[in-house]
C-alpha cells in the first residue's frame, strides 16, 4: 500500500467515525436552545456548556460550535478571515465544514447561505435568509473595567453603561476624536451594549437593520449572542463626536473600489505601497463584471 | 454519540412500546431542519414556518412533537398541560427524548400547552435580570396560524411591521403577550403551532390588536 492511499483510508475511516459537522447531537441540541435564547433577547451573551471542538482557541472554536450547529446539508457555506477566503484558516475551516458535513462550500457571498467570518462582514448587502456567524475572542465588552461576571452581568441587568462611554471620552481628550477603530461598542435594541467581534468600525453600521440573521460565538469563554435580522444596532457615541467609520483618500488598485474597506499592502523593499480590497470576493465580482463589460 | 439510554432518568414507570409513536426516521438531520424553522421563526416573528408531514401522538400536533422531537433531551425539564398529557404523549417522549416531566411550570424550560391554560404567563419561568435566558420556551397549540389577519406585529426581526392571524387565543393573550414584553429582558418566548405550522413571537414582539 503507497503512502497516498493509506492515508486516504485512514480519512475516511476518520470521516466515518465523526458526527455531521463534528459535534455530538446533545451539544447540538443544547447550543440550539441557547441559539433561540440568544435572537429572543437581541445582544445578550448567553452562556453554555458542552464539548470542546478539537481546535485551538485562535482558530475560532465558538463561531465553529455555532456553524456546526446551525448547518445543514442542503446549506452553503462561505468561510472568510479578514475578508479573504483564501487565508490558511478560512481554507482549513471550510474544509473541515466539507468533511464532516458534506455541505456545498462557496467564495460567494451571494450564493451562501451561512457565512462564517473572522474579523469583518462582506462588502455586498447580505440577504433574507443568510446567516452570519461571527467567530468572537472576548465577547463581554465591559471585562476591561470589570473582570467579575457576576458584576458585568449585573451592569447589563441594570443598563449601567456610562464606563463605556467615559472609555470613549478619554480617547476624544486625548486624541481630539474617538481613537477605537475595532470591536467598536454597539448598543442592540435599545437595551445590551454588545462587542461586534474585532471587526472594523468601518463594518458597524452594516449590522443596523440587516435582513440576515447575526449569530456570535465565544469559545473561550463559552457564550453565544445573535442580532435577529431588521433590528436597530447603535454604535455608541457623543451628541458632539457623533460616530463616523474609515475613509480612505486611495481607491482599490484592482478593482478601482472607492468605497470598500482597503488594505494597505507593501510591494517592495523600497517603501512602496498599494490599497486593496480587504473583502476578496467582492473586488473579484467587480473586476468580473468590469471585464465583461468591456467584451460587451 | 450519546445515547438517549444513558441519559434517560433512571425511575421511570414501565414503558409500553406497543404503539409507541416513532420518532425522526433520520434523527441528525431532522432535528437540524427542525432547528433551523424554530430559528427563524424566533429571529423573523410572524413568519410562517412548516415542517414535514410525519406520525403524531393523538392530541398533540405535528408541528408540537417535531418541536419536541428536536430540542428536548434529558436535561430540558418539560411541563405538559393536563388535556395534552396523555400516554401515548408522555411514552413517545420518555422514549425519543428522554426528558423529564415536571409537574410545576415555573421549573418547565419547555412547555406544551393549549392557550387556555390556568393562570397567565407569570406561572412559568421569567428569567432573572442577570440570566434572562433561563426561562420557558412555550409550545402552544392553536386553530390555525395565518401570515395576514388582525394582529400587527412589529420589533427585532421584523421590517416596518407584520400581519398575522393565531386562531384560537382567548381575550387574555393580547395583554398577556403586551405584560410579557413589559419585563423585558425577562419574559416567555413562544411558539405557536398549528397542524405543521409554526410561528415565534419572541418575549421583544410587539402585538397590536
Ligand atoms: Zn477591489
Amino acid at each position: 500500500m503507497t503512502t497516498a492511499s493509506l492515508k486516504q483510508t485512514t480519512d475516511t475511516q476518520a470521516e466515518n467515525g465523526y458526527n455531521f459537522a463534528y459535534l455530538d447531537e446533545q451539544t447540538k441540541r443544547m447550543i440550539r436552545r441557547c441559539l433561540l435564547k440568544a435572537v429572543a433577547v437581541p445582544g445578550y451573551q448567553v452562556p453554555f456548556g458542552g464539548r470542546e471542538m478539537p481546535l485551538p482557541y485562535g482558530w475560532g472554536t465558538g463561531g465553529m460550535q455555532v456553524t456546526a450547529t446551525v448547518i445543514g446539508e442542503n446549506d452553503v457555506l462561505k468561510v472568510i478571515d479578514q475578508g479573504a477566503d483564501d487565508t490558511t484558516n478560512a481554507v482549513s475551516i471550510r474544509r473541515f465544514f466539507a468533511r464532516t458535513a458534506g455541505v456545498a462550500t462557496t467564495e460567494s457571498t451571494p450564493e451562501a447561505s451561512v457565512i462564517q467570518t473572522r474579523h469583518r462582514i462582506p462588502e455586498t448587502p447580505l440577504t433574507r435568509g443568510q446567516i452570519l456567524v461571527y467567530q468572537v475572542p472576548i465577547p463581554e465588552p465591559l471585562r476591561f473595567i470589570e473582570p467579575r461576571e457576576t458584576e458585568t452581568r449585573k451592569m447589563h441587568a441594570l443598563q449601567e453603561y456610562g464606563v463605556m462611554h467615559v472609555k470613549l471620552y478619554e480617547d476624544i481628550a486625548r486624541f481630539g476624536h474617538i481613537a477605537t477603530t475595532y470591536a467598536y461598542p454597539v448598543k442592540v435594541n435599545g437595551h445590551y451594549v454588545m462587542d461586534p467581534s474585532p471587526i472594523p468600525k468601518f463594518d458597524n453600521p452594516k449590522m443596523h437593520g440587516s435582513p440576515a440573521l447575526q449569530l456570535f460565538g465565544a469559545g473561550r469563554e463559552k457564550r453565544i449572542y445573535a442580532i435577529p435580522p431588521f433590528t436597530r444596532v447603535e454604535s455608541l457615541d457623543f451628541e458632539d463626536h457623533p460616530f463616523e467609520i474609515q475613509g480612505w483618500d486611495q481607491t482599490c488598485e484592482f478593482c478601482g473600489s472607492d468605497h470598500s474597506f482597503l488594505d494597505e499592502v507593501v510591494t517592495d523593499d523600497e517603501g512602496g505601497r498599494i490599497f486593496i480590497c480587504s473583502d476578496t470576493d467582492y473586488c473579484n465580482q467587480r473586476l468580473n463584471t468590469g471585464a465583461s463589460m468591456e467584451v460587451v | 454519540m450519546t445515547t438517549n439510554k444513558e441519559s434517560r432518568p433512571s425511575v421511570t414507570p414501565p414503558l409500553s412500546l406497543a404503539g409507541l409513536c416513532a420518532g425522526f426516521d433520520d434523527p441528525v438531520q431532522q432535528s437540524q431542519q427542525v432547528f433551523r424553522r424554530a430559528l427563524t421563526a424566533l429571529s423573523e416573528p410572524g413568519t410562517l414556518q412548516t415542517v414535514p408531514v410525519s406520525d403524531t401522538p393523538t392530541g398533540i400536533n405535528t408541528a408540537s412533537y417535531q418541536l419536541c422531537l428536536a430540542l428536548l433531551d434529558a436535561e430540558t425539564p418539560l411541563w405538559i398541560a393536563p388535556p395534552l398529557r396523555t400516554d401515548a404523549l408522555v411514552s413517545a417522549l420518555r422514549f425519543h427524548c428522554g426528558c423529564r416531566i415536571v409537574d410545576t411550570p415555573g421549573l418547565a424550560e419547555f412547555a406544551l400547552t393549549l392557550p387556555d391554560f390556568d393562570g397567565d404567563l407569570t406561572r412559568f419561568a421569567q428569567g432573572s435580570h442577570e440570566y434572562p435566558d433561563r426561562s420557558t420556551t412555550l409550545i402552544v397549540q392553536v386553530e390555525s396560524l395565518e401570515s395576514a389577519g388582525d394582529w400587527t406585529l412589529s420589533g427585532p426581526g421584523i421590517e416596518g411591521v407584520r400581519k398575522v392571524r393565531i386562531a384560537g387565543l382567548d381575550p387574555r393573550w393580547p395583554g398577556m403577550l403586551a405584560d410579557n414584553r413589559r419585563r423585558f429582558p425577562c419574559g416567555v418566548d413562544l411558539l405557536f403551532t398549528a397542524g405543521t405550522g409554526l410561528m415565534g413571537l419572541p418575549r421583544t414582539t410587539r402585538v397590536e390588536v
